[in-house]
This record gives structure tokens, C-alpha cells and sequence, in this order.
């Protein structure tokens, strides 16, 4: 094992007072792969896009290659040899693959693009990887997992020596994975790169990872040998997170059960997921990022196409296609991306929190009537205790908290039975996180069904009444929050079905 | 309650400066009083009683397609084939006339055949999502064609004297000391404001407008909101093509040309935003009384046609660039 080729020493990052990172050390020796664990906000992506570049960090020093460095623009990572692959795609879909290998270094001859010889210089890069795939094919003809290895591609081409991968598996499929893994133990024998790989899949690393280091809550609080460390001890180091905020749990004897998911099947995300809710009951669904949580939300609530399966809402199956089939039924949903599925941001926040009622607001003609709507409007300002001059300023000029209380405003004024939240406080302070905590606790003991999705796991332990773990587009496991802890909730979170052993035993 | 107490506190000044955009309308607002005092020095015909009469009808015209091209742009999509549409309504409407079909009857035909093509509209964008530059450039170029060929690629001949009342209801009639023309402008707004401001389909608009997504996780319809936009947008055209008939009292093949961009220059002067979700049609009054005070004020100062299209060429981009200016300084502040 070869010299450190980066060495962090006491990191510190903010997000508006927010401490993401506390005093972080970390390293990378060439030569090595070292799994980089921690749960969904424990900082792994923003250390690592601090090593790349995208943020800047606001204590602590950075050496790559024994020199230190100051604040590292993305270029300057690039021209290092630190090369990223996100987890999402980052691929012009309408250009050919040695396009996108090349994108911003085309080859120029003559004053024109060179394209014989790029196209060429991709062939290899490829072949190097043992990628099977034309250089002039098009990135959108591709399939998810082939893109992901041309962005792989495009990673290495620029000579990296340092090479971040997060969740690089996630799209691949078995082979491809055994390919991968190729690739990177051939990276790090031959070559001598070193290597930083982020995954949920602890099975997967057995097979490459030499070094792990765990994150938690912002601090670096582990770096062990692989070998050394078994998985539970990696789930029990994962964990323990301190519960800090406070969690007003109210109790109430749950009523009958109200509504129903029997089988939905919905895209490559939702896989055959059943579960019940009940009158006055509190349900969280747990998960890693990438389960499908969001997925399963907008498959009920009809904006995504269900493949199969069935909805029941007091015993009798409802049809829903569209939003509007939901609403008329007496489910809503507060999306979780509120800026492009909650807010019409242009519009003001008394027009945001009347649209989905309009129906209940409008006379004869559908003529809005306007002293119902301010009053019904003033009522949720009021309840809510959303900050604001006047209802008529625009709703994206409101803090996060405040933007997340109008997407919730909007859906309390209707007679629903079961309302769903995804991840309802996502970004937001914590005393906003009380108003809404308070506010779910509300409808549950007014009767209504709540279901919420959620990545932090305390909120999810500290006010739902049972838990609803998926992993991979599967409920994969369920509890009574009296019963749940923490590494039974990460244990069935991670389990993943074992695509690798599986296939391969079916290919035998 | 304590909002409510505000909003009677606030006064009416203060209710009419609340309206979102409404402060844009007041900008333009000035502008084109300082454009009015600019051209009665320049002409002293300019403030005569009789060229404010022909001013105001030729700025009916402008803003009842400009109505049609607002409700388009508030849903975040263009309409490009408004002045085809209105060449279509006069050379059908004028074409039937000069058979001998009843006035009234031609107009109820020719408004069916115009709603046929912004139902095709609105099913184009908003059913099978076409970007709607193309689908209503296609239209466009259909309704033009058929504008063409209804009398067989000839103007019509005269509409006759059967259509007397036709030509004094559209164009030269007087009422209250106002051309025809000029009322169905204003009852047009006032329905279309209406419905706009006050309504769930207008509200509806709005929301579509400004995020598609979200509207549709409201529960709003969307293919059914942007085919009423189109809908509007037909009928106010078609209204306009009536009016072309009944002032030269022929069908003419090219009527209506160019009317489609006029309409956006229309609105955008008058704030409505291209990008959806955002403008007043009190707005969009203003901006077609700039654009005909400025056509008759450059006209009697003898200023030449080319002149006339390059001053309100820069009046459009100088609005549509104060507007993003401001903008952007307000941006600049919070951030």
C-alpha cells in the first residue's frame, strides 16, 4: 500500500449555521479502495464534493498529493487527477459517447473537430475498461447501466489518479458489477489509484474494499481495515446517532383500518409493495435514499402509472390515474420536492393554498368567492403560524420552513381520510420541524390516516406509531416504534435482494 | 384576523398595489402618458376629438388579440396562429355573405370553424405535447391555407348591402359617442378580465402557468386549461377577422397578417411574462394603446413605414429588458 494521496485534517462545513461537517479527518492512500459508510446526511457527499471542488470549505486543510491546497475549484480538482462520478447521470443524451468522453477537451485539427480521432481514443479508453460499446453510439439509445459506465469512462479518460465513486453500482446489473469491480481492482493494482467508494450495499464490498471509513453526523469517527471490522459493527458504527430534537408523540388508540395497498407494482422503483394504515395512526416510511419511498408516494397518489395492483380505501378499491381521482377520494400528498412539485412559486400564497380547494371555494360559474377564500386562507396562515406580511407576496419569496407550511396549508383544508408527507421537513429549521411534527400528531387524533416518508431515522422513532422499512423498491421489513431500533430499522434498510449471488447462480 | 384587519386598514390604494404585476402596469402606465404628451407636441392633429375617435378603434383590434395572445402566454405556451385564424374568420365569414347566407348565420359558422382550430390547438400542446411554436406554426400555416382557398385564392367581392347592419355593428356604428368596434373591445375585456381574475378556470390559468407539476398534484386539469386558453384565444381572433370583413366590406385573404407577434408585443409590453404565471390584462390594455399611439403618432409626425417598425421594434425589447432589469435588481437585493 502506497503514500497518502489525501490527507484532510480538521474540515469544517456550515450550511446556513447548520455544522455538516465537524472536524473531519480523512485520508486516501494510492493503491487502496476504501469504502466511504454513513447514513442518509451523515456527510460522505458533502466531504466529498469539498475534495472535488463544488464546495468550498470553511475550516481545515487539504492536501492532495502532499501539497496543500486552498479552496479547489472544480477544474483545478480536475486538473489534479480527482475525478468524480455522481450518482446521477451528468451525460449529454443526445451526443454520441465519444462526445460526451470528450465534452469540453474535444480534439480540434485544423480548426475542426478531430472526430475519427476521438472516436478512437474513446475505442481504447473503453477497451482499457473492458466496456463493451461503440464509440459513436448514442448516449440515449443506451441503456441506465451502460450510460453509467460511460460516465465511468469519461471519469477515467482524464488520466484520474483519484477517483470518487458514489453508489456506482445502484443501475448496474450483476455482470456489470463484477465488470466494475474489474475495472476498479484494476485501477488500483495496476495503476496505483486511489480510490473512494460510497455505497448502502455492505455486501459489495467484500469483494474490493481494503479500508473503511464511517461517518456519522457530520464527524469522521472511524477508519479501520476492512478485515478487521465484521458488519455488525459496521451497522452499530453507522448508528447511534443522538436523538437531540424532541419528539411530541401524542397517543391514541388506533380505529379501523381506512386504506389499503395491496400488491403496487410501479415502474423499476416500486416493487410489489402491500401494507394497511389505520384511523388515527401515525406511519413512517423508512428507507435509504433510492428505496422508492418517493416513488411508492407518487404511484398512489396517481402521477405516476401503477403497473399493477390495487388501491382500498375503507374496504372498497379506488381507481386513481390522476391527482385529481386521489384528491376526490380523500388522499393528498405533500410532495417532497417543493420547489417543483409543491409551489407555484410566481404565484402568491393566498393563490398557492386555494388551488386545490378551489372546488369547495367557487359559487355558480366557478366564480371564486373571494371572503371564503381569504377567510380559509387567514385560518391556515394563523394555524400553521406561517410568517408572513400579507398573503399576497409570492410563495418563493418565503424561508424553507415557511414554503414547507404553505405545501401543507394546502392540503389541510380539505375533508381528507389519508394524508401523506413526503419528507415533510426536509431543509427546514427545527422549530418548524415541531410546528409540522405537532401538525401530524393533530390529524392523527382528528382520525386521519397519516403517512409519512422520511430519511432521518429519530423523526421516524420518535413520532410514528409503526414503521414501514423499504429497501430497493421492497418493504422489506415492519415495526411497532415501541419495538424498533436503529440496527433493525439500517439492517432491513440494507436488504438489498443479493443480485450478484443470485444471477450468478442462475446463469450457472 | 389580524390579516383581515390589515387588508381594511390597507385602504384601496393599498388593495390595488398589492395585485401581483400590477406594479409593472403602473410603470408602463407612465410611459405611455409620456409617449401621449410627447406625440400632442409634436401634432397638434394628434389630440383632436376625431383622431382619438380613430385611435381608439384601431387600438380595439390590437387588444382584442392581445387578450387572445395573454390568456396563451399565462399558461406558459404561444399561440402563432391568432392572425391566420382572423384572415380565416373574414374571408369564410365574407365569403358565405356574398352567397347570400344571412350575416348572423355566417358569423355563428365562421365562429365554429375558428373554435375547430384552437380545440386543435390545445389538443396539440396539451394532449400530445407538441412545443406549441410548432404546433400552432402548423396551424397557423393551415388556417392561412384555408383562408386562401375558401373563394378559391381571390379576395372576395363586395359583402353587400344585406350586411349593413354586419359592417355598422363591427366597424362603423356609434354608440354613447364611441365606435362599435370600441365596445366590443371593452366587453370582451371585461368578460375575459373577468373570468381571468375572479374564476377557477382563471385561477386555474395562473397555476399551470407557473408550474405545470405542481398544478397538476393540486388536481388542476391541465390539457383541459390550456385548451380553454386556446379556445379564448380562437374566438377573440375570430372576432377580429369579423371586424376586418365589416371595415373594408370585402374578404381579404392576408387580413390579419402579422397579428399574431403584434399580440405578443401587445402583452409583453404590458407585463405579461412569456415564461407563464404572470401578468394582468390591464396590462395588456396599456401595451396595445402604446403600440397604436405610437403607429398614429408616427404617422401624422410624417414618419415613414420603416421608421414606425424600427420605433416600436425598440420600444418591445426596451420594455421586456426594464422589466427583467428591475428584476433582477430586486434578485440582487434579497440574495
Amino acid at each position: 500500500m502506497g503514500e497518502y494521496i489525501i490527507e484532510c485534517e480538521h474540515i469544517d462545513k456550515s450550511f446556513s449555521g447548520v455544522r455538516v461537517l465537524k472536524d473531519v479527518s480523512f485520508n486516501l492512500r494510492a493503491g487502496e479502495v476504501l469504502a466511504l459508510l454513513g447514513e442518509n446526511g451523515a456527510g460522505k457527499s458533502t466531504l466529498m464534493k469539498i475534495l472535488s471542488g463544488v464546495y468550498t470549505r470553511d475550516g481545515g486543510s487539504v492536501a492532495v498529493f502532499g501539497s496543500r491546497f486552498g479552496d479547489l475549484t472544480p477544474k483545478e480538482a480536475q486538473e489534479l487527477g480527482i475525478a468524480i462520478i455522481h450518482q446521477e447521470l451528468n451525460l449529454c443524451s443526445h451526443l454520441s459517447v465519444a462526445e460526451n468522453i470528450f465534452l469540453g477537451r474535444e480534439i480540434i485539427k485544423n480548426g475542426m473537430l478531430a472526430k475519427s480521432e476521438m472516436n478512437k481514443q474513446a475505442a481504447e479508453i473503453l477497451g482499457r475498461l473492458h466496456i463493451d460499446m461503440a464509440p459513436d453510439a448514442i448516449v440515449a439509445d443506451l441503456s441506465v447501466s451502460k450510460q453509467q459506465l460511460v460516465e465511468i469512462a469519461k471519469a477515467l479518460s482524464t488520466n484520474a489518479r483519484i477517483l470518487i465513486m458514489d453508489e456506482p453500482t445502484s443501475a448496474l446489473t450483476a455482470k456489470e458489477i463484477d465488470d466494475l469491480f474489474g475495472i476498479i481492482r484494476k485501477l488500483r493494482d495496476e495503476d496505483n489509484c486511489g480510490i473512494v467508494y460510497i455505497s448502502h450495499r455492505l455486501d459489495e464490498l467484500a469483494s474490493i474494499a481494503n479500508r473503511v471509513t464511517v461517518m456519522r453526523d457530520g464527524s469522521a469517527i472511524k477508519s479501520a481495515p476492512f478485515a478487521e471490522l465484521s458488519m455488525s459493527d459496521i451497522i452499530s458504527l453507522m448508528i447511534g446517532r443522538e436523538i437531540k430534537e424532541k419528539f411530541p408523540r401524542v397517543e391514541r388508540a388506533r380505529g379501523k383500518k381506512i386504506f389499503e395497498v395491496k400488491n403496487l407494482s410501479s415502474g423499476a422503483m416500486v416493487k410489489d409493495v402491500s401494507f394497511e394504515l389505520y384511523e388515527g395512526e401515525l406511519v413512517g416510511i423508512a428507507g435509504l435514499m433510492g428505496a422508492g419511498r418517493t416513488e411508492l408516494t407518487r404511484a398512489i397518489f396517481g402521477i405516476d402509472q401503477k403497473d399493477s395492483g390495487q388501491i382500498l380505501l375503507n374496504g372498497a378499491e379506488v381507481h386513481i390515474s390522476r391527482p385529481i381521482d386521489a384528491i376526490e377520494a380523500g388522499i393528498v400528498l405533500a410532495p417532497e420536492d417543493r420547489k417543483k412539485d409543491g409551489l407555484c412559486t410566481r404565484l402568491s400564497v393566498r393563490e398557492n393554498v386555494a388551488l386545490p380547494n378551489l372546488r369547495t371555494l367557487c359559487e355558480k360559474l366557478g366564480i371564486v368567492n373571494r371572503r371564503k377564500e381569504n377567510d380559509m386562507v387567514d385560518k391556515s396562515v394563523k394555524n400553521l403560524s406561517i410568517k408572513l406580511s400579507t398573503p399576497e407576496i409570492n410563495a418563493g419569496s418565503l424561508s424553507g420552513g415557511n414554503q414547507q407550511k404553505v405545501v401543507v396549508a394546502k392540503w389541510l383544508a380539505q375533508d381528507s381520510k389519508v394524508v401523506i408527507f413526503d419528507e415533510p421537513t426536509r431543509g427546514i429549521d427545527v422549530a418548524s420541524k415541531v410546528e409540522i411534527y405537532s401538525l401530524m400528531n393533530e390529524l392523527k387524533m382528528n382520525g386521519i390516516g397519516v403517512l409519512f416518508v422520511s430519511s432521518e431515522m429519530p423523526e421516524v422513532m420518535g413520532i410514528a406509531d409503526r414503521i414501514i422499512v423499504m429497501c430497493d423498491g421492497r418493504v422489506t421489513g415492519e415495526f411497532l416504534s415501541a419495538d424498533a431500533t436503529q440496527s433493525k430499522i439500517l439492517e432491513k434498510a440494507t436488504q438489498f435482494e443479493a443480485k450478484r449471488n443470485t444471477e450468478r447462480r442462475d446463469a450457472a | 384576523m389580524s390579516g383581515a384587519s390589515a387588508e381594511k386598514k390597507r385602504g384601496f390604494i393599498g388593495r390595488v398595489f398589492a395585485v401581483r404585476g400590477m406594479a409593472q402596469v403602473i410603470t408602463v402606465t407612465i410611459g405611455l402618458i409620456l409617449i401621449f404628451i410627447v406625440f400632442s407636441m409634436l401634432s397638434d392633429n394628434f389630440t383632436s376629438s376625431r383622431n382619438l375617435h380613430n385611435l381608439l378603434r384601431q387600438a380595439a383590434p390590437i387588444l382584442i388579440i392581445g387578450i387572445a395572445q395573454s390568456y396563451v402566454l399565462i399558461t406558459g405556451n404561444i399561440d402563432l396562429s391568432i392572425g391566420s385564424v382572423v384572415g380565416m374568420s373574414c374571408m369564410i365569414s365574407a365569403t358565405l355573405m356574398t352567397m347570400g347566407v344571412n350575416p348572423w348565420i355566417a358569423v355563428v359558422i365562421t365562429m365554429a370553424c375558428c373554435l375547430i382550430v384552437g380545440l386543435l390547438n390545445g389538443w396539440l400542446v396539451a394532449k400530445c405535447a407538441l412545443p406549441p411554436f410548432i404546433a400552432t406554426l402548423g396551424t397557423m400555416t393551415i388556417a392561412r391555407g384555408i383562408a386562401q382557398i375558401v373563394n378559391n385564392n381571390r379576395n372576395t367581392d363586395s359583402i353587400g348591402a344585406g350586411a349593413k347592419f354586419f359592417r355598422d355593428f363591427f366597424y362603423y356604428g356609434e354608440f354613447v359617442g364611441l365606435y362599435s368596434t370600441v365596445w366590443i373591445a371593452v366587453a370582451l375585456w371585461v368578460v375575459f378580465n373577468f373570468i381571468l381574475s375572479r374564476t377557477k378556470t382563471g385561477r386555474h390559468i395562473y397555476a399551470v402557468g407557473s408550474n405545470i407539476d405542481a398544478a397538476r398534484m393540486s388536481g388542476v386539469n391541465v390539457t383541459s386549461t390550456v385548451t380553454k386558453a386556446y379556445l379564448v384565444s380562437a374566438f377573440c381572433s375570430c372576432i377580429v377577422g369579423f371586424i376586418a370583413c365589416a371595415t373594408g366590406g370585402v374578404g381579404t385573404m392576408d387580413a390579419g397578417n402579422m397579428y399574431e407577434l403584434y399580440a405578443v408585443a401587445a402583452s409583453v409590453i404590458g407585463g405579461v411574462s412569456t415564461l407563464g404565471g404572470q401578468g394582468l390584462l390591464l396590462g395588456t390594455v396599456i401595451g396595445a394603446s402604446i403600440w397604436s399611439v405610437l403607429q398614429n403618432g408616427l404617422i401624422l409626425a410624417g414618419a415613414p413605414v420603416a421608421i414606425r417598425n424600427i420605433a416600436v421594434g425598440i420600444i418591445v425589447v426596451i420594455s421586456v429588458l426594464l422589466d427583467i432589469i428591475v428584476r433582477k435588481g430586486r434578485w440582487a437585493k434579497k440574495h
